[in-house]
This record gives structure tokens, sequence and C-alpha cells, in this order.
């Protein structure tokens, strides 16, 4: 039934996203919500959170808050932390709450501009949509808000766009993909929102291209390259490292795939990359399925969006792939799969790297 | 910009009085940090019982999360866990269910589906409902009637109404009362007590079960000793409840009101003398004699090889743990050890013991883990040798640490006694380590 998960827990959800994006930038990150949100995206879908202090706070709405639509309360609480704590900037990020009272969130940016005396950013978030929803218009809003300043370009340097715990493959990645872009020429390697801070995306006009490694990065690069004509690139770049690694815990060598029909079940940039790499050998028949965005422009006709838990039980029954690539937790919902099943972690799905 | 956390003096606070707690002390007036200290406040299901798993405290039920995705999140964790395997179940809503209200149609059909899956069905069907119903203003019990009559098996609403923590029903007061709900009345036994408060039971060895077999009342229920529904039932026959938890007084309330059951509230503390005073008051009120001497001695005892050990001993008190922060501090203060933190938001009842905390130890400061400046908490100065709760561990990660937040509940002389257990063995442990 249409909404209904037996199976598989929800994915992290844009409010997620849209703080996996900010955290690590020096802002103090407002959770417009009772609590209980604040809660899941620090505790599960913010690894960073365990490892070092980051300014997310709650709004701690409460029911009078929200019936009477108290959005000057807000503003005066976040007027008073921007007081006491160093921030270059505040961000609102909205959850279930202020989606059912509809809070205008151009008002609250307004209210809160004339209060405060810093960049404020205000995500218009539901909770209701996945991760990447939320990811994608922070990173737009992030670079409109402050790369507004055209810079002369820096040769050879490489601004990464998409990167978040949610959507890489490990917590090296970030430096992983420094390393192997400094090994294909570039000089310099900007990896926004994990290790590049907000002082880089001011200054995202100075790269020399943009590289995407998620679909949720694209409209931002897009806005770069109309903004400021920097050019950008779609990949993974460690996507053939990640399939040798894999194969290797599958006790598989990259010919054994030749003729096989293959699911890989990610990020769609991720994907799409590692079906790149297992294409090196003959006949192989590889689809990309995804729960998240799937790009028409990179997406290949017998691509699959999945909604539903059903329809992706179906699919698997229907389809009978050798191989399954994708997060272990997705196989809790097609338990009786007696093809080769892959693990390839998804912080979004399991809560695992 | 002064980059110090907030503080007060146990002394300063006294000294203003219940009626004037700084507005750094009172988390709604300002914004909730959120760092692994306040996890258990904003998200009290990520450690310990919220209210998803107590929902679930009824033997054999299942639980249909009806929510945005966002909330059943975290729930991927618990789901993993041997005892919630196949219990957990969503039915997600999208902004097209806010505006219509069509998901409240779904459920009876999601349930029906959802005991068909399962090998066994389920003793009752628990329907969670988080903010989003709270704001629509949903009638959830008319929803849940339908559902049942589509499976023949109780269907129950459960709040997780975040929106409502602060007030006269939080969700987890709104909990307990949903779990024992489905008990009918029945003839009663006067040798039957239930224990009212917990999702999981007190530590095997606590007093208080001889003590109540002292009294005549030799069968004591705790709905997670309750091996199945059947015995979950048989909760209907106490003689009265006895409620351990504040939390539970409404549902203590509703059932005086369903079944005829009376009860009586215990509170759980660290201060072995309120303890033994505590025990005596609650005897005479029922005309029985208990001896208790024995079970006072040995946890006198754990205290007095404890101090021997470790005389100097000084602790950082948190709230995330099994214990009233102020309480326990105060106990720790008058058992002869230093306090130089405690991390809550007291309350004015809490001021019964911070005037006494303040008597005894006037420097001792008070922090809100949810006030904004704890961002610049320094956790790298050791202000205690010993920390005691999650939250204190955060900020000294370096201390000997106790989290003293397990799901199994100390209390009474059996709680004062395992908690100077296991501070002796974490402090040999420690000492064993270098």
């Amino acid at each position: 039934m249409k909404g209904l998960r037996k199976y598989l827990a929800p994915f992290a959800p844009d409010q997620s996203g849209a703080s996996a994006v900010l955290s690590d930038l020096g802002g103090m990150i407002v959770i417009c919500d009772a609590g209980g949100c604040a809660g899941n995206i620090c505790g599960f879908d913010e690894p960073r959170w365990f490892l070092k202090k980051s300014a997310i706070f709650s709004a701690g709405l409460r029911d009078m808050d929200a019936i009477l639509g108290r959005d000057d309360r807000l503003v005066e609480k976040l007027a008073d932390a921007v007081k006491k704590i160093d921030v270059d900037f505040a961000a609102i990020i909205g959850t279930p709450v202020p989606a059912v009272i509809g809070t205008d969130y151009q008002a609250l940016k307004r209210m809160a501009q004339k209060k405060v005396d810093l960049p404020i950013l205000t995500v218009e978030a539901t909770g209701m949509e996945i991760y990447d929803v939320g990811e994608e218009t922070t990173w737009l809003e992030l670079f409109k808000v402050f790369a507004r300043e055209a810079l002369p370009v820096e040769p050879g340097s490489v601004g990464i766009i998409g990167a978040t715990p949610l959507e890489i493959h490990s917590m090296d990645a970030p430096g992983q993909l420094k390393e192997k872009l400094q090994e294909q020429g570039a000089s310099n390697v900007y990896c926004y929102g994990m290790e590049a801070g907000i002082d880089r995306v001011k200054a995202a006009a100075s790269v020399e291209k943009n590289l995407v490694i998620a679909p949720s990065g694209v409209k931002a690069a897009r806005y770069l390259e109309e903004k400021f004509g920097t050019p950008f690139e779609i990949c993974y770049p460690l996507a053939g490292e990640i399939l040798t690694e894999r194969l290797e815990e599958a006790e598989l060598t990259l010919e054994d795939l030749a003729g096989k029909k293959i699911l890989i079940l990610h990020q769609q940039v991720l994907a799409n990359s590692i079906r790149q790499a297992i294409r090196t050998q003959p006949d192989t028949d590889c689809t990309v399925a995804s729960w998240f965005m799937l790009k028409k422009d990179f997406k290949e006709s017998h691509d699959i969006h999945l909604t539903e838990e059903d329809q992706f039980i179906e699919y698997i029954q229907k389809e009978q792939f050798d191989i399954i690539i994708g997060d272990e937790i997705l196989r809790n919902a097609v338990s009786d799969y007696t093809g080769v099943y892959m693990n390839l972690p998804h912080f979004a799905v399991s809560g695992k790297v | 910009m002064n980059r110090e956390p907030y503080s007060i003096t146990a002394g300063q606070l006294a000294a203003m009085g219940k009626e004037q707690i700084p507005p750094e002390l009172i988390s709604n007036t300002h914004l909730i940090y959120s760092s692994p200290a306040t996890l258990a406040f904003n998200s009290p299901g990520a450690e310990g019982f919220g209210v998803k798993r107590a929902g679930l405290a009824i033997p054999g039920s299942v639980m249909l999360l009806v929510a945005p995705g966002c909330c059943g999140r975290n729930t991927t964790l618990l789901a993993e866990m041997p005892e919630y395997h196949n219990r957990f179940f969503y039915l997600m809503m999208d902004e097209t269910d806010i505006v219509t209200g069509r998901h409240l149609k779904k459920i009876p059909q999601a349930v029906e589906e959802i005991c068909q899956s399962l090998p066994q069905m389920p003793s009752v069907v628990m329907i969670c409902l988080t903010c989003v119903d709270a704001l629509l203003g949903t009638d959830m019990e008319r929803v849940c009637r339908k559902a049942m009559t589509k499976v023949d098996i109780p269907v129950l609403p459960c709040y997780m109404y975040a929106l409502t923590r602060e007030g006269r029903k939080p969700p987890m007061v709104h909990v307990r009362q949903s779990i024992y709900s489905l008990l009918e009345p029945m003839e009663k036994k006067l040798h039957v007590v239930n224990l009212l408060g917990y999702f999981a039971h007190l530590v095997d060895d606590c007093e208080i079960y001889d003590l109540l077999g002292q009294m005549g009342l030799t069968k004591t229920y705790e709905i997670s000793r309750c091996s199945d529904f059947e015995e979950y039932k048989q909760m209907a026959s106490a003689n009265f409840n006895l409620v351990l938890n504040p939390e539970a007084r409404f549902a203590a309330q509703d059932m005086q009101k369903k079944l005829n059951i009376p009860s009586v509230e215990l509170t759980r503390l660290y201060q072995l003398d309120k303890i033994q005073n505590q025990y005596h008051i609650f005897a005479k009120a029922l005309g029985a004699v208990i001896e208790d001497q024995s079970y006072y001695d040995q946890a006198k005892a754990a205290v007095d090889v404890f101090r021997d050990a470790y005389p100097d001993a000084v602790f950082s008190v948190g709230e995330s743990c099994n214990a009233d922060a102020f309480e326990l501090s105060l106990a720790l203060l008058r058992y002869g050890f230093r306090v130089v933190e405690i991390f809550g938001n007291p309350s004015a009842e809490n001021f019964v013991y911070i005037r006494k905390i303040a008597a005894i130890s006037p420097e001792t400061k008070i922090y809100s883990n949810l006030e904004p400046t704890m961002l610049y908490y320094d956790c790298s100065q050791d202000a205690a040798d010993i920390t005691v709760g999650r939250d204190a561990s955060y900020y000294h990660p370096n201390c000997i640490n106790l989290k003293w937040s397990e799901d199994v509940q100390p209390f009474g002389y059996a709680g004062v006694k395992l908690l100077f257990e296991q501070l002796l063995a974490a402090c040999r442990r420690k000492e064993e380590s270098k």
C-alpha cells in the first residue's frame, strides 16, 4: 500500500540534508521544531556532531507557539543567542510543524534580518521530503547568499559540490577526493561543506571548475555556471576504488561481472560512476535505481526511481538480478533475494558508513 | 564576546529562590542548544525509552508510526534491536495528507496489512502520532476504533506530541496512560501490587519486593516482567499501585477511576536516611511493620567501602541518568564527597534539594545543558574526578564516568548499593588502566 513501510525505516529527511550542508560552515543552525527533529538530525543523521561542537539549536517550539504563530518569539530567541555566540551566519531550517502552520519563511527571514546583523538563510524543509531535496535547496541558497563577487580564477582549482555525510561513501571521502583530483592535476581542491569553510564558499567564483558528486549539487553548480561562467563536471571519481573494495569484500573480481545483470542502489552520481566502472566488462546489463533524485539528464531509460517499498520488492522479484549493489539494510525488504548482494553503505539509508 | 558558558552557584540560586530562577535555566526562554549532552532531552528515544519504545511495553504489541518520514528516522536503530524486530511499521505522510487528512483513511487498511504480514497476530497495535496530528486536531480514538473493526484486536493511540513536552500531559505521561489503558476491571486480589513508572523492571535484588512481601503483598507486577498479554491483563487484579515515577501519576489516576485501584507514590532517592523514612511512612500508612535494617546496612556498607577507598572523590553530576541530579548531588555531599558541578534545569520542586546543597556546598556550579552558551563549555578541563550521567561524561571525556542510565532501574537501598559498587568498579578500572 502507498506510504506503508513494513521493512524499511524512513530515510534521512530534507531537514537533515539542509543541516548536513551547513553544519560545518561556522553558522548558527536553528531547527524550527519542538526538539525531536533536532534530536534526529544531530543524533542520527550527522556523524560529525559527535566529533566536534557545532552551533545547532532547536527552536524549542511549544504548542502555543505553533497555534498562535509566534514567529516573533523565535526571532527574539535567535537575536538573543546571536549576542552570545560567535557565528558567521544564521540559518533557520523548517520541519513539519512550520509546514503545517504555513510559516512564511520570507517574512521570517526579513524579521530576523531586522534584529540580527548577520546573513540569514531560511530553508523551507518539511520533514516529508527526502534529504537530497533539502540539500539541493540549501546548496543553491548558500551560494546565492554568499558567492556574490566575481573573482579572478585560480588556475587548476576545483570546487566539490554535493559532499555531505549523507551522500558520500565514507567519512574519509573528502580527503580521498582531494588526493585523487590532485593526482589528476588539480592545484587546489575545495570540498564545500566538509573541509572548505564559509570563506571558500564566498570565493566560489575563483575556482576553475566545479565537480558535482551528488545530484543535489547540480542546481547550485548550474547557478555558479550562469553567474560566474564556472564549468562543472558530474561524477564520483572514487567509484572505481569503491567497486574494487566491494568486490574484494564479496570475494569477486571485476571480470566476474562480465555478462551479469546488475542493479546499483545509491545516490545517482555515485551509482552512475560505479556503472561506468562496471561497463569496462563485456555484456553487463546494469541498472541504476534510486530512492532519491534521479535527474533526467543523467538517467538511462531503464533506470528506475523508487518511491514505495512494495514497488521495490516487486521490482527485485521481477527483474531477477544476478548482483545487487546497495546498502545492506535495503536487503531487509527483499530477504528472499538469492543472488549476490554487495553492501554499499549509504548513510542516508542506514545511518551507517 | 564572552566565550563562557552560563552557570550559577548553588548558593546564588538558593538565595534567588524558586520564584526567580534565571531565564538561562528555563528552557522555553531561549533556543535549545543541541549537543550530545542534550540528546536525551531533544530525542528521548535516542537513548533509553522514548515514546516509541515505551509504547511497545505491552507484551506482543506492534507499532504503526503515522507521521512524516523524519519522525521515524531514528527508528532504524531501534528496529535493529532483537526485541523490536518486526514490531515497528510506518505510514509515511506527505503534504497532501496534511491538507486533506487522507492518511487517516489509510490507517485501518495499513493495520490490517501489517497484521496479515506477521506470522502471529499481535496483542495490540499502537498507532503513534506526532506533532502534525497534534496540530491537525486528529480524533485518533475514532480512527483506532475503525481500525479495530478490521483486525479484531485492540488498536490504541500513542501520542508523541513533542510540542506538548512542557505541558500538563507531556508525551511520556501520555504513553504511560496508553499502555495501561487496556486493563479491564477484574476481581481484586489482596496480595497483588503493581509497580508503575518504568518501562523496564527494577534491579532484581531491589529490597522493595521483600518489603512488600513483608506487608503481605506477595505478588508484584511490572509491565516489563509480564511474559505475555494474559499476564499483563492480570495487573487489573492489583490491590493498589505503587507509583515510582511521577510521570505515571495520570496513569494511576486512570486506573483508580476505571479499575478502582488506588495508588501510593514513592520517590527514587539516594539519601539512605530518606529512603528509610519513606519506607517506614509507607508501611505505617498500610498499618504494617517492616524490617529493612539489613538492606540499609548493606547499602551503607557499599557507601563506606567506596568512601574508604576514595575519600576525596570530586563529582560532576548530570541529569541524563537514573536519578534526580539535585537529589543525587545532595546525597553525595551528605556522604562527605565534593560535587563541583550539576547539569540540570532546576524546577521549583528541586529547590528542596538546592537549598540543602547550598548550605553544604554553596560554590557548586549549576549549568543548563540546553543553554546556548554551553557551546563554549571547555571539555578539555576536568573539574571533577568522576562524572555521573551521560551528559556529564560528554563534558569530561577523560574522567572516570558512570553513565548510570541502564534500562533496568535502580531503586531504594539496592540502587544506592549498586551505585557505589559501580563507582568503585569504575575507579578501580581506571587505576588498573594507568
